[in-house]
């Protein structure tokens, strides 16, 4: 079977090409801004803050962080197996990939209806303001991945694929990105403020 | 690499459940502050490098990445 080969040496080649790396970074940083203004508020009102924390349940985001975890490594098996020409492998966990994400989004779902149904609505508390915005704003993250990896899924697919091996990892890069923003808001959220 | 890849998801896994034991743990605060989000830069990085396949890359990103995930958490800690 043949390997294609990148120049991944080159700064302008990383894994994905740089235009995607780019977009990962800005995205980075607008969360790691927003990390970093919620723990500056939380300093005003570490009581209240407190008291909103613990209406989370910290078994949901530790399943989610499972999830997303688990999902990033059938995307990073489902990557190598396409870098061998193995179609059917590299489907199979692209397919794999897809699932862990929408069990990412039906437990995220779950805990947002119960929030709702409490009446933790943005309003209730500056923390849950953050709550919301950032957790929302990662779920849209998720959505999209969810929909570049299905475009991905029947890309690779067809008789005749035109999916390049750059266009593989930079949808990769796009997912895994989804574990690095949750990485960070998890334990902020549900286990130290 | 498959192996590579079990290994890393299997190492995420546990630091994934040692995050969940230490903030149960009850802790001196700082403390907790500094291992949790200190456990979530070593996933972090874990996940750049051998999912995103970083450290093939050129050392510039290596940089790059890691430095952004240093500079958040040491600011969180600095900042709580």
């Amino acid at each position: 079977m043949e390997t294609q080969k990148i120049d991944y040496k080159n700064i302008f080649y990383p894994p994905g090409g740089i235009l995607i790396w780019i977009v990962i970074f800005l995205e980075l940083i607008t969360f790691g801004i927003a990390i970093v203004a919620l723990a500056l508020f939380s300093k005003d009102d570490p009581e209240g803050f407190h008291a909103s924390r613990l209406l989370l349940n910290p078994t949901f985001g530790a399943i989610n962080t499972i999830f997303l975890l688990t999902s990033g490594y059938f995307m990073a098996t489902s990557l190598k197996h396409f870098k061998t020409n193995n179609r059917s492998k590299a489907s199979l966990f692209l397919k794999l990939t897809i699932l862990g994400g929408l069990f990412f989004i039906t437990l995220k779902s779950i805990e947002y209806y119960q929030k709702i149904e409490h009446g933790l609505d943005m309003d209730y508390s500056t923390f849950f303001n953050f709550y919301w915005l950032l957790t929302g704003f990662h779920v849209v993250h998720v959505l999209v991945g969810i929909v570049i990896l299905i475009i991905l899924y029947f890309g690779i697919n067809k008789k005749e694929s035109k999916t390049e091996l750059e266009d593989f990892e930079a949808s990769t890069a796009f997912w895994h990105m989804c574990d690095l923003i949750w990485l960070l808001l998890f334990p902020m959220l549900y286990l130290i403020l | 690499m498959k192996d590579k890849n079990t290994l890393t998801i299997l190492i995420l896994f546990v630091l994934t459940i040692a995050s969940a034991v230490v903030s149960n743990l009850g802790a001196n605060w700082n403390w907790l502050v500094f291992i949790l989000m200190g456990l979530s830069a070593l996933k972090f990085i874990l996940v750049v490098f051998e999912f995103m396949e970083i450290k093939k890359a050129n050392s510039f990103w290596k940089f790059l990445t890691v430095s952004y995930v240093l500079t958040i958490v040491l600011t969180v800690v600095l900042i709580l």
